[in-house]
């Protein structure tokens, strides 16, 4: 049991303990804003973290990371605006339980719950992760192509309503990835004669312009559009109330069966915790014994989705630590920063650097007792904060740090303009419904989904058979095409069932 | 709605279409070696399928259903001008270094959002090029841009 001479070495490390809490205040405030995303918070300190050690740089990243899931809950809640995809579903029971006045109570069973969900599945994390890793160990480049082209397509298409933007998406980023010269032949590609499209494009400028400067043209393009919806931040009042254990008490089998769920979601590359919740919060309502009370302010129906929000964020980080395929944008960026601070991720990450491994893993759970008791504690704390933040003053900061940020990564003007474009690309892409996540984490993964399949097609005597002559990779074939008959499937249901509810109107 | 669902995919076809001509130009591999280009080829086509798909979808549509008309869209136009700005705020690092693009951008940035107080506006000036310099190249001890025709902060250390 690796975690708990980890837990001991964080435990007795102050400064790093410091970061974990100043982290989880940060995504926290971070999530809790209307907005802003942990991700572009994420992405926009991450070059701050360059000239930290490796695991304080990481441990502050995921912790944010983890405490920003949580924080969706309070803008949900409290200004009835998700501050996060995932949060959406708490935002049902959630809002109107804050106006019936039970904000506080309302709040507090959000945290009770994401500690819960988060805890469940960082369980899981430390527990599976050490199994999933010896067996990935024992995977070909065969198998981990076909494993990579699974989380293209299930990323593609599953996440987003549409499978042809989504997979367009994912296959824009594989080529964006291609710029640059060829590791293995030196050959240059997509260059046009630019020496410093040479090099390639850089993963922090390009992270920072589709998340932090996209967001920035995004608000701009909202408030132009839609002044009416610019909420003043008025609400109910936040301090709502106590919560007891009798009230608590039916919201425990909700929590447990959330955290449950998206441990069990978590695994899998680009489903995340929107579904998870939504699915959570489903099942809730299933079992509940007055589903027809949800959705008109049930505490229940602010646990169930809160619990499997945040138990997906530690088994995420199964696939990218034992495969180095991220499954969220925040798992993205996380394997740039290993890559930063030359680490390489992957199986054989538990053999060079397991001590690090499950010193995040720590980094992880104490986190998660930071943002709980902060929660717990001073959630309305933070929505007065929040309340205060003058967002046509919040806005150009984030825009000048974004190009201040950019710069810093590697000191190039070039990473500067490149963060521009992406930018403006993100925000294109999120004005036509394009899927910018896929884009993201399919460019991370381009690179080594495309030294996995060279390295196949080199052992093979057959081509491409040898992704069928192997059972595994097979699978992993066969389950990527399953994902997206399943995801076209279910939107031409949808279809059908909205076609005939407008015939029958 | 028709016109943006083909306008969509023909702008697919557009980037597909030099994606493939781009993986193109890769040179042919050594023997024993696998070709450069085979990744970003098959991106490429596969990118140019999916287009052709959203094109058919998108004409199958407009065939059957009557197009709504477009509201205008203000918050658009702004985001170019933002955008503008940015590629020339980028650009004018190179020829005036950090401080001086920052403290002219700065105000402008705000007035964009919404904020018109003339003293918040005129503290940004000086209180934005300073935060972000005492933080960036101070204390994280970042090299600034150096500017090519005149520099502020060479200026001002003389």
């Amino acid at each position: 049991m690796e975690i708990f001479p980890a837990l001991l070495s964080v435990i007795t490390d102050p400064v790093l303990l410091g970061a974990i809490l100043l982290a989880a205040i940060v995504g926290m405030i971070v999530g809790a804003t209307p907005g802003l995303t942990a991700s572009a918070a994420i992405a926009m300190l991450l070059p701050i973290t360059f000239h930290m050690p490796p695991l304080f740089a990481l441990a502050f990243l995921y912790v944010i990371g983890k405490s920003g899931r949580y924080g969706g809950s309070i803008a949900a809640i409290l200004f009835n605006t998700p501050g996060t995809a995932a949060s959406a579903a708490t935002q049902i029971d959630g809002y109107p339980l804050a106006r019936a006045g039970k904000a506080g109570k309302a709040m507090k069973v959000a945290t009770i719950s994401s500690v819960i969900g988060d805890f469940m599945g960082d369980i899981m994390l430390v527990i599976g992760v050490g199994f999933i890793a010896a067996l990935a160990l024992k995977l070909g480049p065969p198998e981990i192509f076909a494993v990579y082209f699974a989380a293209f397509v299930v990323i593609g298409s599953v996440i987003g309503n549409s499978v042809l933007k989504g997979l367009a998406s994912a296959l824009l980023g594989i080529i964006i990835a291609m710029i640059g010269i060829d590791p293995i032949s030196g050959e240059e590609r997509y260059t046009f004669g630019m020496f410093e499209l040479s090099n390639g494009i850089g993963l922090v400028p390009l992270m920072i312009g589709v998340f932090v400067l996209g967001e920035v043209f995004a608000q701009m393009e909202e408030r132009r559009n839609h002044p009416a919806k610019i909420k003043s931040n008025e609400t109910t009042d936040p301090d709502g109330n106590q919560l007891s254990w009798q009230e608590y008490k039916p919201c425990l089998p909700h929590a447990l069966r959330g955290g449950v769920i998206g441990a069990a979601i978590g695994v899998l590359p680009g489903l995340g915790s929107a579904i998870a919740a939504f699915i959570s919060y489903g099942e809730g309502k299933r079992r509940a014994k007055d589903p027809e009370q949800w959705g008109k302010g049930k505490l229940e129906g602010v646990a169930a989705p809160e619990a499997a929000n945040n138990a997906v964020s530690g088994p995420s980080m199964a696939p990218l630590l034992t495969l180095g395929i991220p499954g969220s944008t925040i798992g993205a960026i996380l394997l740039g920063v290993f890559l930063i601070h030359g680490i390489q991720v992957g199986p054989t990450l538990f053999l060079t650097d397991k001590e690090l491994v499950y010193q995040l893993f720590a980094c992880g759970i104490l986190g998660i007792f930071a943002y709980g008791l902060i929660g717990y504690f001073g959630a309305t704390r933070v929505s007065r904060i929040i309340l205060k933040i003058p967002t046509q003053v919040l806005y150009p900061l984030i825009f000048l740090t974004a190009f201040i940020a950019a710069f810093s990564a590697r000191g190039s003007l070039f990473d500067v303009t490149v963060m521009t474009c992406a930018g403006f690309a993100g925000w294109l892409m999120r004005k036509y419904e394009f899927n910018v996540a896929a884009f993201v984490i399919s460019f991370v993964l381009a690179k080594g989904a495309e030294e996995t399949f060279r390295q196949a097609m080199l052992m093979s005597k057959d081509g491409a058979m040898i992704f069928i002559e192997r059972p595994i990779a097979l699978a992993f074939l066969i389950l990527g095409i399953a994902a997206i008959a399943l995801r076209v499937r279910s939107i031409m249901k949808q279809r059908r069932k909205a076609q005939g509810a407008l015939a029958d109107a | 709605m028709a016109i943006r669902n083909i306008s969509e995919a023909l702008v697919l076809a557009l980037l597909s279409t030099v994606a493939i001509w781009g993986a193109l130009q890769v040179p042919e591999a050594s023997p024993g070696e696998t070709w450069a280009g085979i990744v970003p080829f098959g991106a490429a086509l596969a990118l140019g399928a999916i287009a052709v798909i959203s094109l058919l979808g998108a004409l199958r549509r407009a065939n059957t259903a009557g197009d709504t008309p477009s509201t205008g869209n203000r918050g658009a136009r702004d985001v170019i001008i933002l955008f503008i700005i940015a590629v020339l705020y980028q650009q004018s690092f190179s020829w005036f270094g950090y401080l001086l693009p920052t403290a002219i951008v700065a105000p402008v940035a705000l007035y964009m959002f919404g904020v018109r107080s003339p003293l918040g506006l005129a503290l940004s000036v000086v209180l934005c090029p300073l935060a972000f310099h005492v933080i960036f190249f101070m204390l994280l001890g970042v090299y600034p841009p150096y500017g090519e025709v005149f520099d502020l902060n060479e200026f001002i250390q003389g």
